[in-house]
């Protein structure tokens, strides 16, 4: 049977008081066991559970230690969602451009759009620029924030910012893909169906699975952010 | 008042040259006489934010003992804000100073 290790126990709670950022959890883990040991090692007076259990005292309380971690990984989150959105941004650019390559490619007839057609056009344009714009200015802003060492008020509503300028993008951003789907259906609606409308369904498809990516990752970032200063409450209450 | 300055402790400890957590946590207590006795754990939060800020790098060596550890080290941006930080307590600690050296009693309370 194997020896008891209060090292071992003791990081096991810690991994689990990390589990919102599994990669995280999995790092620190070994991090941690290499610190405590390198501590027993230094100062091994008395038994060797004895010096164990001064080194994970040493250590300190794991959800307190969680709590600091719950605020780089929600920072390093939030990073990963203003690079997501102007990735997602810039797929959708190729996509549109690649469907209006094919079209010329194989001189498509395009189909009676009219006045409708013109509308939309409009519309897709500047809802698309919207969202570049908007999405930049979401990633230079959380860029430039400092993460702080706890959650504060102050930080919450930074977040708050950044994630009206996401929603902002994201509903522009779908508003242009909406609005290239009308136009797919507007070009396609005269030819008979055929392997021409396949590139023009694929990069339909490519914009759709993208914006709702996007939105998907806003949403996982604004749980992790209410649940992050749930933790924050409980822990400094 | 420690917590807030945490970065800039960190920040210093390492400015000697790459470290593993726990030799960082030795530095600080070293070179603090004892008085920075920090909970351990508090110092890796903070070695992980400044390596996100890239303030620091990281990578994992093998140890003597056969354990993958994590050694940080400072980077041109991280000796930057370290500089920066270290001019404003500078000043800061000059003014402190200066108002505790001009104690006397004011000559007309009135």
């Amino acid at each position: 049977m194997a020896e008891p290790s209060v090292i071992s126990e003791y990081v096991d709670r810690l991994a689990r008081a990390l589990d919102f950022d599994p990669s995280l959890a999995r790092r620190l883990r070994r991090e941690v066991e290499d610190h405590l040991r390198e501590a027993v090692a230094a100062n091994p007076a008395g038994d060797r559970l004895e010096a164990e259990r001064r080194a994970v005292a040493s250590f300190g309380d794991p959800r307190a230690i969680a709590a600091q971690f719950a605020v780089v990984s929600l920072a390093k989150r939030a990073r990963r969602v203003g690079i997501a959105a102007i990735l997602v941004i810039a797929v959708v650019f190729l996509a549109m451009k690649a469907r209006l390559a094919w079209y010329v490619v194989m001189e498509c007839a395009t189909g009676q759009m009219g006045a409708l057609g013109d509308i939309v056009v409009s519309i897709d344009r500047f809802a698309f620029w919207l969202a570049v714009l908007v999405g930049i200015a979401g990633w230079v802003y959380i860029d430039s924030l400092r993460t702080p060492a706890v959650f504060t008020p102050e930080y919450r509503a930074q977040l708050g910012r950044f994630v009206l300028l996401c929603l902002a993008a994201t509903g522009a951003l779908i508003a242009s893909v909406v609005s290239d789907g009308v136009l797919t259906s507007l070009r396609l609606s005269g030819p008979r169906w055929s392997v021409d409308v396949v590139i023009p369904i694929i990069s339909m498809a490519i914009e759709v699975v993208s914006a709702v990516g996007l939105v998907v990752s806003v949403r996982g970032m604004t749980r992790q952010t209410a649940s992050t200063a749930r933790a924050a409450f409980r822990w400094h209450s | 008042m420690l917590k807030g300055h945490l970065d800039m402790i960190v920040l210093a400890a390492l400015s000697a040259g790459p470290a593993h957590g726990y030799a960082v946590i030795e530095e600080i207590k070293r070179r603090s006489g004892g008085a920075f006795d920090l909970p351990e754990g508090t110092v890796y939060p903070v070695l992980h934010r400044l390596e996100q800020a890239g303030l620091l790098a990281g990578r994992w060596v093998t140890a003597a003992s056969g354990r993958r550890r994590r050694v940080y080290a400072i980077t041109r941006r991280g000796r930057r804000e370290l500089g920066e930080r270290r001019a404003v307590w500078e000043q800061f600690s000059e003014a402190i100073g200066s108002l505790f050296k001009g104690s006397r009693p004011w000559q007309n309370p009135a």
